[in-house]
C-alpha cells in the first residue's frame, strides 16, 4: 500500500472525515418528493425514475484528498417513493419480500463497461419514442436515470476542472458518454454505476466477477504500456477502499451486511480456469487493506492449484472472515440441473452472503424464505408413539417438510417489487421485453434456506438410535422430556447431548441421516414452480435465522435445550464434542450437495494461534482443498481470538476495527447486536 | 497388546508435515517443569475435574487394531495432503509394544511420525527409528545438570540416542521447546548444533515457543503449576544452526 492509499484509508475509514460532507434528504430538498408524486397520481414506474434522477441531481460532487476514483455519497437517506399508506395497501394484496426492492442480484457491469452510458441511454430513448402506454413510461424512466447519472458525472468533471484536477476531469469526461478505454476509466465508471445503484435504494449490490469484466481494460493498458502492474494494483486498491467509504449507509439486517461481494477465478464453459493476474491482485489488495468490503469469494474446483488456496488462506489468517470458497464442480452442474443454460451457469457469482446467482439476466430471489428443519423434526416428536419403526417417524418428518414447502409456494404468490429503472438499465432482458426488471428476467427462481440442519440431523440420529434401534429411551419419556425442557431428567439430557451420534464427527450413522434429510428437503421443492415460471432452489444457509429459529424452538432430541441458538449455516451443532476439522469436513461433504446448492457454507472456526507460520497457512489451504475434493459445495473459515472477542465485548472502545464473520458477511464486531456477538464467541472451535 | 491414549487430535499443524492426526499416548518417565500436557504424565486413566465441577475420565484403553482402524479412516486425506499420523505423549516409547504393533499396522499406508523425548533404552529407540518415517526428537537441554533439574532425568541416554539417529540415516527433526532462561541460551543451541552438524538425515531444527497457557490444565489434576522459571519472559532465539548448514524454523 503506498502513501496515497494509506492516507485515503485513514481519511475515510479511521477519521471518517468525508461523513462531515453529508446532508439529509430534507436538507437536499428531496424528502417531500414521494408525497408530491403520490398527490400527482404518478405511477410507481415514473416515480422510480423521478426519485433517482432527483437524488442524483441533488448530489454534490466532492473530491477527497488524493483520490483518483471518485464518487462519494453526500445525501444520507433515500426517500422511499412508495408512501407508508401505499405499502399497507400493497401488502394486503401482494407478497412482499424484505423491503420490496429489486435487490441481491448482480448487474450487467460487463455490458455497461463495453457499451458506455450514452449508447445505453439512447437505446431506451428510442424505445420510449417508438412505444406507448406502460412501455413508454418504463423506457422514459430508465432514460431519465441514465441521463441523470451522466449529468452527475459531468458535474464531477466540472468540479475536478475547477479544482485543477486535470487527470480526474479527463477520466470523468471520458466515461460520461463513452465506454471506458483504460483500466482507470473502467474503475471510475464502475464506481459511478455502483454508486447509482446504491442511490436507488437497491441493496446487497454484489459486484460479481471483477477479475473477468475488468480484465480486458487491464490487459490493454499493460500491453500498450499505459499502466504497469503496480499502477493497476494501486487503482484496484483504491476501488476496494471506495467500497468501504459509504458502507455505513448500506445497511442490511445488521451493520456490515451490505452484500458487496466479489467473485474471483472459476472456470469458463470449456472448463478452463480463468483465474488471472487481476484475481491475484484482488486477493492481495484485500489482504493489504484488511477492510470488510468488498467480501471476497473464490471459485475453485478439485483441480485448482494449492497455491491459489494458499493465497486465500493468507487472507483467512488475518481474520477477515473471507475468502469464501465455492466449488465449480458442484455449483455449475447444480445450476444446470435447475434449468440455467450452461453458458449462464458458468458465469455464476455470489449474492450478498453465499447464494449462487447468475449475473446480468436473472431476477432470482435466492433468499425468499427459510425453513427450520430442526423444527420440522421437533414438530413430529409429539407423534412418536404412533410410529412402529424409525421409517414411520421419518415419513412424518418428510410429510411435514412437504407441507411447509407447499405452504411457502402459496405464500410467495403474487409478489410485489418496486420498479427499478436503474437495475433495468444494467441488466439483459428489460429493454428487450419493454418491461421493468421487477416483473422478471430470463430466470426467476426462488431460493429457500434450510436452517438448523445439524440440529435436525442430530435429533433424528438420537431418536433412531435410542427410541428405535436400542430402545433404551421410551418414546413417551422423550416426548415428556422435551416438553419439560429436560426438567428433572438430567441423565437423558446428558445422554442425548453428549453421547448420541452427531453430524460433524465423521459418524456414518448420523451422516447417513444428513444425506437422507437433505434429499428430502430438496425433493419437497423439486417439482414446485413459482407464479413467475421459476423454480425453487434449496440451500444450506441460515442467514440470521440461526438466532430467530433457535429462540422459538423448544428442547430438541439432540439434547439442545429450549431457546438455545442453532448453528449458523451448514455447521455442526455448537455443543458437540468435536473430533476435529477433518471429521467435520468429511461429514459435511457426504450429502448430495448438488441438490441443495442454493448456497450456504460449511463454516469452520480456528483460533488465531493455529496460524502462526506460513506452514500452517499451507496446511489450511490443504484442508480447504480437501473439502472441495470430497465434493463440498461452499466453505468459509474464520480465524478468531477468543480472548480478544471477550475483551472487545467488555471494552468496545478499544476495538473499533475488529472484524468478524457473522452469517454470510464480515462486519465490525463492536457494531453487532449482542446476540450475534455471543454467537461468534461461542462457536470458536479448533485451537492448539 | 492394548495401550492407553489420552487424546487423538486432528489437523495438528505443528507435529510434522502435511495434514496429520496426532495420537497422545499416556504415561511419561519425565517430569518437565513446563509440561503443557500434565494429564499425559501418569500411565493409568485418571479423573479430571473441570472448573465447573464436571468430571471427565482422561485416558482410554485401546487395542492396536482399533486405533489403526480409526486412523486409517482418513488414509486418503493424509495421502492427498503430504500428511499422516504422529505419535506423541506422554512418552510414546514408554508403551513400546502397543506402539510398535500399531505402527506395524499403519506402515506403508500412512506416513508415520514419532515425537519422543528419546528417554528410552537404545534397542527400543532403534526399533522405533526403523518403523517411523520421521522422528521428531526433543532436545530439551544439552547440559546434564539443567536437564536433570528441569525434567527429572539426566540426558546421557537421550544424547546417545540422538547421536545414533544422526548416523542412522533415519529422517528426523530436532525440536527444542524454548524455555525462558532455561535452555534458550546461545551455549545450549551451540552445543546442539555441534551434535547435529553433518547429520545427513536431519530435516531441520524446530524451536517451539513456550506456551503460556501450559499451566491451565494442572488444576484439573488437583496439582499446582510451579514451573520454576519466569513463564512471562519471552524466550531468546539464537541461530547457531545456519552456520552449520542446518535449516531451522520457529513454530
Amino acid at each position: 500500500m503506498n502513501e496515497r492509499i494509506k492516507n485515503l484509508k485513514k481519511y475515510t475509514t479511521i477519521d471518517k472525515l468525508h461523513r462531515g460532507l453529508r446532508r439529509s434528504a430534507a436538507e437536499a430538498g428531496i424528502a417531500e418528493l414521494p408525497e408530491d408524486f403520490r398527490a400527482a397520481g404518478m405511477p410507481f414506474q415514473e416515480r422510480a425514475g423521478n426519485m433517482l434522477s432527483a437524488f442524483l441531481d441533488a448530489e454534490k460532487p466532492v473530491f477527497l484528498p488524493g483520490e483518483k476514483i471518485v464518487f462519494t455519497r453526500t445525501i444520507k437517506d433515500i426517500p422511499d417513493y412508495v408512501t407508508p399508506s401505499e405499502w399497507e395497501e400493497i401488502k394486503k394484496a401482494h407478497f412482499v419480500h424484505e423491503k420490496g426492492e429489486v435487490f441481491n442480484i448482480s448487474a450487467d457491469y460487463e455490458g455497461i463497461l463495453q457499451k458506455g452510458l450514452e449508447a445505453r441511454r439512447a437505446e431506451f430513448e428510442r424505445l420510449a419514442e417508438s412505444s406507448g402506454g406502460e412501455k413508454k413510461i418504463f423506457a422514459e424512466s430508465v432514460e431519465k436515470v441514465l441521463a441523470a447519472l451522466q449529468r452527475l458525472i459531468g458535474r464531477y468533471a466540472d468540479e475536478a476542472e475547477r479544482l485543477g484536477l486535470s487527470e480526474e476531469a479527463a477520466t470523468l469526461r471520458a466515461v460520461r458518454n463513452d465506454p471506458p478505454k483504460t483500466f482507470r476509466q473502467a474503475l471510475q465508471l464502475l464506481r459511478a454505476v455502483h454508486f447509482a445503484i446504491w442511490a436507488s435504494g437497491s441493496y446487497h449490490n454484489t459486484l460479481g466477477r471483477i477479475d473477468q469484466y475488468l480484465y480486458p481494460f487491464y490487459k490493454s493498458d499493460i500491453e500498450s504500456g499505459g499502466l504497469d502492474g503496480g499502477g493497476a494494483f494501486e487503482l484496484l486498491e483504491e476501488f476496494f477502499l471506495a467500497c468501504n467509504r459509504d458502507s455505513d449507509l448500506y445497511v442490511g439486517m445488521q451493520q456490515g451486511d451490505n452484500g458487496q461481494s466479489v467473485v474471483l477465478g472459476g472456470r469458463n464453459l470449456d472448463g478452463k480456469s480463468v483465474y488471472n493476474e487481476l484475481s491475484e491482485m484482488a486477493l492481495k489488495a484485500s489482504y493489504e487493506l484488511a477492510l470488510i468490503d468488498p467480501k471476497i469469494n473464490m471459485r475453485v474446483d478439485a483441480n485448482t492449484p494449492l497455491e491459489i488456496f494458499e493465497m486465500g488462506s493468507r487472507l483467512t489468517k488475518i481474520g477477515l472472515g473471507f475468502p469464501q470458497y465455492s466449488n465449480d464442480d458442484i455449483v455449475i452442474p447444480s445450476l444446470v440441473e435447475k434449468g440455467y443454460d450452461p453458458a449462464d451457469a458458468c458465469e455464476y457469482v455470489v449474492a450478498a452472503c453465499w447464494e449462487f446467482i447468475i449475473p446480468k439476466c436473472a431476477l432470482d430471489v435466492p433468499n425468499i424464505d427459510a425453513m427450520s428443519l430442526a423444527d420440522c423434526v421437533n414438530e413430529c416428536v409429539a407423534d412418536l408413539e404412533t410410529c412402529e419403526k424409525f421409517d414411520d417417524f421419518y415419513a412424518l418428518v418428510e410429510r411435514e417438510i412437504r407441507r411447509r414447502a407447499a405452504a411457502m409456494g402459496e405464500r410467495h404468490k403474487n409478489i410485489f417489487m418496486k420498479p427499478s429503472p436503474i437495475m433495468s438499465a444494467f441488466s439483459q432482458g428489460a429493454l428487450e421485453s419493454g418491461r421493468d426488471i421487477s416483473f422478471g428476467l430470463k430466470y426467476n427462481n426462488y431460493g429457500v434456506h434450510g436452517t438448523g440442519i445439524a440440529t435436525a440431523v442430530d435429533s433424528l440420529a438420537a431418536i433412531k438410535k435410542y427410541c428405535f434401534d436400542e430402545k433404551s429411551v421410551g418414546k413417551r419419556e422423550l416426548i415428556d422430556a422435551l416438553k419439560s425442557d429436560f426438567e428433572g431428567n438430567e441423565n437423558l439430557l446428558k445422554k442425548l447431548r453428549q453421547q448420541a451420534p452427531k453430524m460433524g464427527t465423521d459418524d456414518d450413522f448420523a451422516d447417513a441421516l444428513a444425506v437422507r434429510l437433505l434429499d428430502s428437503f430438496a425433493g419437497a421443492f423439486k417439482d414446485m414452480r413459482n407464479d413467475r415460471g421459476g423454480r425453487y432452489r434449496v440451500g444450506t444457509g441460515s442467514a440470521m435465522f440461526y438466532i430467530a429459529h433457535g429462540r422459538g424452538l423448544g428442547a430438541t432430541a439432540d439434547g439442545r435445550r429450549k431457546d438455545e441458538v442453532l448453528p449458523a449455516n451448514y455447521s455442526p451443532s455448537l455443543f458437540i464434542k468435536q473430533k476435529g476439522p477433518i471429521s467435520v469436513v468429511k461429514s459435511f461433504a457426504k450429502p448430495h450437495l448438488k441438490n441443495v446448492a442454493n448456497g450456504g457454507p460449511l463454516t469452520l472456526e480456528f483460533d488465531s494461534s493455529v496460524f502462526r507460520n506460513d506452514e500452517s497457512v499451507r496446511k489450511l489451504a490443504m484442508l480447504v482443498r480437501t473439502f472441495i475434493a470430497l465434493g463440498g459445495h461452499q466453505l468459509q473459515l474464520n480465524t478468531v481470538d477468543r480472548d480478544k472477542l471477550l475483551d472487545a465485548k467488555a471494552h468496545p472502545e478499544k476495538y473499533p476495527h475488529l472484524i468478524v464473520r457473522v452469517w454470510g458477511w464480515s462486519g465490525y464486531f463492536v457494531e453487532l447486536d449482542e446476540c450475534y456477538q455471543d454467537h461468534v464467541i461461542r462457536r470458536i472451535e479448533f485451537a492448539l | 497388546m492394548d495401550g492407553t491414549i489420552f487424546s487423538v487430535e486432528e489437523f495438528a499443524v505443528n507435529d510434522g508435515p502435511g495434514i496429520r492426526t496426532t495420537v497422545f499416548l499416556k504415561g511419561c518417565p519425565l517430569r518437565c517443569r513446563w509440561c503443557h500436557n500434565p494429564e499425559g504424565m501418569a500411565f493409568a486413566p485418571q479423573i479430571l475435574k473441570k472448573k465447573n465441577g464436571a468430571e471427565e475420565t482422561c485416558g482410554e484403553r485401546v487395542s492396536p487394531q482399533e486405533l489403526a482402524d480409526r486412523l486409517l479412516r482418513n488414509e486418503r486425506i493424509f495421502r492427498m495432503n503430504e500428511g499422516g499420523v504422529t505419535f506423541t505423549g506422554g512418552e510414546p516409547l514408554a508403551q513400546p509394544q502397543f506402539l510398535f504393533e500399531t505402527m506395524a499396522l499403519l506402515k506403508g499406508r500412512v506416513h508415520i511420525a514419532l515425537e519422543t523425548s528419546a528417554h528410552a533404552p537404545p534397542e527400543i529407540f532403534r526399533r522405533a527409528a526403523e518403523l517411523a518415517d520421521l522422528i521428531l526428537i526433543d532436545c530439551k537441554s544439552c547440559d546434564p545438570e539443567i536437564h536433570k533439574k528441569f525434567t527429572g532425568v539426566g540426558n546421557a541416554r537421550i544424547l546417545e540416542n540422538l547421536k545414533y539417529l544422526c548416523g542412522s540415516g533415519a529422517e528426523f527433526v530436532a525440536r527444542v521447546p524454548l524455555i525462558p532462561s532455561v535452555n534458550d541460551t546461545r551455549e545450549n543451541m551451540s552445543k546442539l548444533s555441534e551434535i547435529l552438524r553433518g547429520a545427513k538425515s536431519l530435516r531441520r531444527v524446530e524451536l517451539l515457543r513456550y506456551n503460556k497457557i501450559a499451566g491451565a490444565k494442572y488444576y484439573m489434576l488437583g496439582k499446582t503449576y510451579s514451573p520454576g522459571f519466569d513463564a512471562n519472559k519471552t524466550p531468546e532465539i539464537w541461530d547457531e544452526f545456519t552456520k552449520n548448514g542446518i535449516p531451522f524454523i520457529v513454530l
